[in-house]
């Protein structure tokens, strides 16, 4: 049973040691006909998803996507055809205990309001019949890894948090009983694309870690080249026009309804294929709080730069500060978040890289890995670099393979 | 006598006759409270049984208390058990349509992902629906509370408990001594036990109510 | 807190569900003008059935004396004006006062107001009756009185909120476009008020009915006497024919003044 596995904690001190933990989901001829319907909203779909990989449905509204998502944990039910999680098929198991261990997230999160954030994350744990403990335990990890200090956030309630904080409790919701499987229906359609692409890229760090088997349901084919192992391109009544790794969508569209999808400047979304941790990262100058704020001036002279970024205790960055600003008394003493860093982690591609650069005034983006730690740097110069070489056709293999 | 001098003189009978018809509304409002209550999970669920729930609680609204008080009388001898029927029917009313309306406007999409976390159908609506319709559901009761203090008092006429008597009794001694302060004494009694009970509702309400959902 | 924030939000958020009951309740048009016939047909129905009853039965010489079919048509018609004045007295106090209520400096007087008729409405009708007609002598006046001041509060929050409830975009889009200030109240505010207005209006007619119905402790005629004589006498005929006819006379005004309310509303609301 899921509940038995070993936690994130285990996982992430042996970092390396991603084993996969999803387990494989098959749709077998799977059918949905409404009734007093001429055409079937799912038509006879078969596929394979493969554990722990990240799949994306992508197609145009109204083709049956959502239905063949809620189809997996039966919000919907089949009218013919088989599903199975790993060996199991799921019409033979009762639908709520099903659900309980399959992780599902919409858009706008879905938290209940009444309820504060802690209590939200607890639910499933609770209908489990987790003791208190363990499930408090839960919580705190669950918040940390999706970002978010248990201290501050866990007594707060879903109003008084932002959209995409929001998002983040939900992901934290549905992967706090540890499902082998997450669903996940739009779920960043209903935040602005900054905090789209910070939620993605955090999506992409977690699946490092957890190597769970995501279904992903989008209407943005950016997203799901960027997020997608593999990407299902459906038409109407769900019938799978090309299901296949993104480069292979990309460079050799199955048909004239797929190529239409990928729209113009395909040669530009490449640029989307490529991840940050593909580059070579350069160094900024860097102050911990609580340094001797001379010995940072003096670091960031040698070094030839102008600004320095400042990281809290765990590595994670608050901050640029110009020298200027590093001259006054207690510089370092007490460093505030600046909620409007820029930052991108590997797993961001260098579209994304390229769009944080643009908005700040540094003409450079700070990377962060694992746990929001500083990594480095990305400059323009990297970006414009790899474009060139995309352009000039030298990027032969794409990303590295996950 | 000054009404002052009247309250004063007739205190332990007022008190008496304001617990009377306080105890009246408060059990007659729970009762409407618990069949509300039920009816309303029986109904939210489907658009036309809903309907139904509200057009009955409409209808029933414009019926006159006085009149089902009148026919009330024809058939049933006990007083109390008149106005606690008749009190309950028209407490059940306005809590019915408040939670009818409280119920349906709750997020499908939370529904949605409650049921998605493995939630059963009743734990839904323990835990998610009822939840996030109870301050509309308070209202429905403080609305309720407020209108059975007044039907409460023309239940005293049907031989029921009440501050009614207090009104009765003036209007039966018309140009008599204390006539105008007896009914004075019921009507201003009945608006201060009406404030009173709403205000403890109120408060009762709010301490029930997630501080997430409060306004 | 104080008692004022308490009893204003239960006469606003009623309304807010009221509309919000309307809106479930009307979201199909067909099933409610076939609640309004339904409505009419039990109407009339009920007073068939009273005057067969009153035809057939074995009535005892006291009751017949107090039941005719021409007393019952007389006194219910008795019952519809006394309603009906009273309402009219109702919507030309609560609805001018409404606007002004909403207008210029009058506007502090808004909230307080509508608090106090948070208050008012926990005042017993019946108390109101009775001092009226102690203050002023039994009868048709005093009691008009009575019913009116007990009408005008209710209604009176209804127009304010009916009209707070308009989007304050919409009215500086109509200053904007150099509509005045009196332009703007009539040919914008007003328009998309109505629905509100005019539920306050149906309301009062209903609650005037139903109110009505105490004319038999003054002797303010109406149908109400056929009860307090069926109980003082103990004859349940004249009681129980007094108290159908008043629930019917009542649901009979509400189908009115809904037709009423349907006519008025604008198109597009």
């Amino acid at each position: 049973m899921s509940d038995t596995r070993p936690t994130t904690s285990d996982v992430t001190a042996a970092p390396d040691a991603h084993e996969v933990r999803g387990q494989r989901i098959v749709l077998e001829g799977v059918t949905k006909r409404y009734p007093g319907q001429e055409t079937p909203a799912v038509d006879d779909v078969s596929l394979e998803i493969p554990a722990g990989e990240i799949v994306m449905f992508v197609g145009p509204s109204g083709c049956g996507k959502t239905t063949m998502l809620k189809m997996i944990n039966r919000l919907i039910e089949p009218t013919s055809g088989r599903i199975l999680i790993g060996d199991d098929e799921v019409t033979h198991r009762d639908p709520d205990e099903l659900r309980r261990h399959v992780g599902y997230v919409i858009q706008g999160a879905g938290l209940f309001p009444h309820l504060t954030v802690a209590k939200n994350i607890a639910l499933v744990p609770g209908l489990l019949g987790w003791d208190k403990e363990r499930t408090a335990e839960r919580v705190r990890e669950m918040l940390d890894i999706v970002n978010l200090d248990p201290d501050e956030y866990a007594d707060r309630y879903p109003r008084e948090l932002s959209g995409g904080q929001q998002q983040r409790v939900g992901v934290a919701r549905a992967l706090a009983a540890d499902p082998p499987v997450l669903l996940m229906d739009e779920p960043f359609g209903a935040v602005d694309p900054l905090t789209r692409q910070r939620l993605q890229d955090e999506l992409l760090r977690l699946q490092e870690e957890l190597r769970k088997t995501i279904v992903f349901v989008t209407h943005d084919f950016d997203e799901a080249v960027k997020l997608g192992d593999r990407i299902a391109i459906l038409e109407v009544g769900s019938r799978v026009a090309q299901y296949d790794t993104p480069e292979a969508i990309l460079a050799e569209p199955a048909n004239d309804f797929v190529a239409g999808f990928i729209g113009h400047g395909a040669a530009l979304k490449q640029l989307t294929l490529t991840r940050v941790r593909d580059v070579d990262l350069h160094e900024a100058a860097v102050a911990h709080v609580g340094d001797d704020p001379a010995t940072a001036i003096a670091a960031a002279e040698a070094l030839g730069r102008e600004h320095v970024i400042v990281l809290d205790r765990a590595d994670r960055p608050l901050r640029w500060l110009s020298l200027r600003e590093l001259n006054r008394p207690g510089a370092l003493s007490t460093v505030s978040r600046d909620d409007d860093l820029e930052a991108v982690t590997l797993g961001s591609t260098l579209n994304d890289a390229l769009d944080s650069m643009l908005t700040s005034s540094h003409g450079v983006v700070v990377v962060t890995g694992r746990r929001g730690r500083y990594e480095g740097v990305v400059r323009i110069e990297t970006v414009m670099g790899a474009m060139q070489a995309l352009h000039t056709g030298a990027h032969a293999s794409g990303r590295a393979v996950r | 006598m000054s009404l002052w001098e009247y309250v004063q003189d007739r205190w332990s009978l007022l008190s008496f006759q304001s617990y009377q018809h306080l105890s009246l509304v408060v059990q007659s409002l729970l009762i409407a409270t618990v069949v509300a209550l039920a009816l309303a999970c029986l109904a939210y669920r489907s658009q036309r049984v809903s309907e139904l729930a509200l057009s009955v609680s409409s209808v029933g609204l414009t019926l006159p208390s006085f009149a089902l008080f009148g026919i009330l009388i024809a058939f049933i001898p006990n007083g109390i058990v008149i106005s606690v029927a008749a009190l309950a029917f028209y407490g059940t009313l306005p809590i019915l349509r408040n939670a009818v309306v409280g119920l349906s406007r709750v997020d499908p999409g939370l529904v949605e992902s409650a049921r998605g976390m493995g939630m059963s159908r009743t734990a839904t609506l323990v835990r998610l629906e009822i939840p996030l319709a109870w301050p509309v559901i308070v209202t429905g009761v403080r609305i309720s509370a407020q209108m059975l203090m007044g039907i409460a008092a023309i239940a005293a006429y049907a031989s029921g408990p009440g501050l009614g008597s207090f009104i009765f009794s003036g209007l039966s001694r018309i140009g008599g001594a204390n006539a105008t302060n007896s009914a004075w004494a019921g009507t201003l009694a009945i608006v201060v036990l009406a404030i009173g009970l709403d205000l403890v509702l109120n408060l009762l309400g709010r301490l029930t109510t997630s501080r997430g959902i409060r306004v | 807190m104080s008692a004022s924030t308490a009893a204003t939000p239960t006469v606003r958020e009623g309304l807010e569900e009221v509309a919000e009951e309307r809106a479930l309740l009307d979201a199909d048009d067909q099933r409610g003008r076939a609640r309004l016939i339904t409505q009419f047909a039990a109407c009339l129905g009920a007073f068939l059935v009273l005057i067969v009853y009153i035809l057939v039965a074995d009535l005892t010489s006291v009751e017949s004396r107090l039941l005719s079919v021409e007393t019952l048509l007389r006194l219910s018609w008795e019952h519809l004006l006394l309603s009906v004045a009273a309402a009219v007295v109702v919507v030309l106090v609560a609805v001018p006062l409404g606007v002004l209520l909403t207008r210029g400096p009058l506007r502090r007087f808004a909230t307080p107001i509508i608090a106090v008729a948070g208050f008012g409405q926990a005042a017993p009708a019946i108390g109101l009756i009775v001092l009226a007609a102690l203050y002023l002598g039994t009868g048709k006046g005093p009691f008009l009185l009575a019913l009116a001041i007990y009408g005008i509060l209710p209604v009176l929050a209804n127009v304010v909120t009916g009209i707070h409830g308009v989007d304050p975009k919409v009215v500086e889009a109509a200053r904007g476009m150099g509509m005045s200030a009196f332009g703007t109240l009539v040919r914008v505010e007003m328009p998309l008020a109505t629905p509100v207005i005019m539920t306050g209006v149906r309301t009062a007619l209903v609650l005037m009915t139903g109110t009505a119905a105490l004319g038999g402790f003054v002797d303010a005629g109406g149908l109400g006497p056929l009860i307090n004589t069926g109980i003082k006498l103990g004859l349940d005929s004249v009681l129980v024919v007094g108290a159908v006819a008043i629930a019917a006379l009542a649901l009979f005004i509400d189908g009115g003044a809904r037709l009423i309310e349907r006519a008025a509303t604008p198109k597009g609301l």
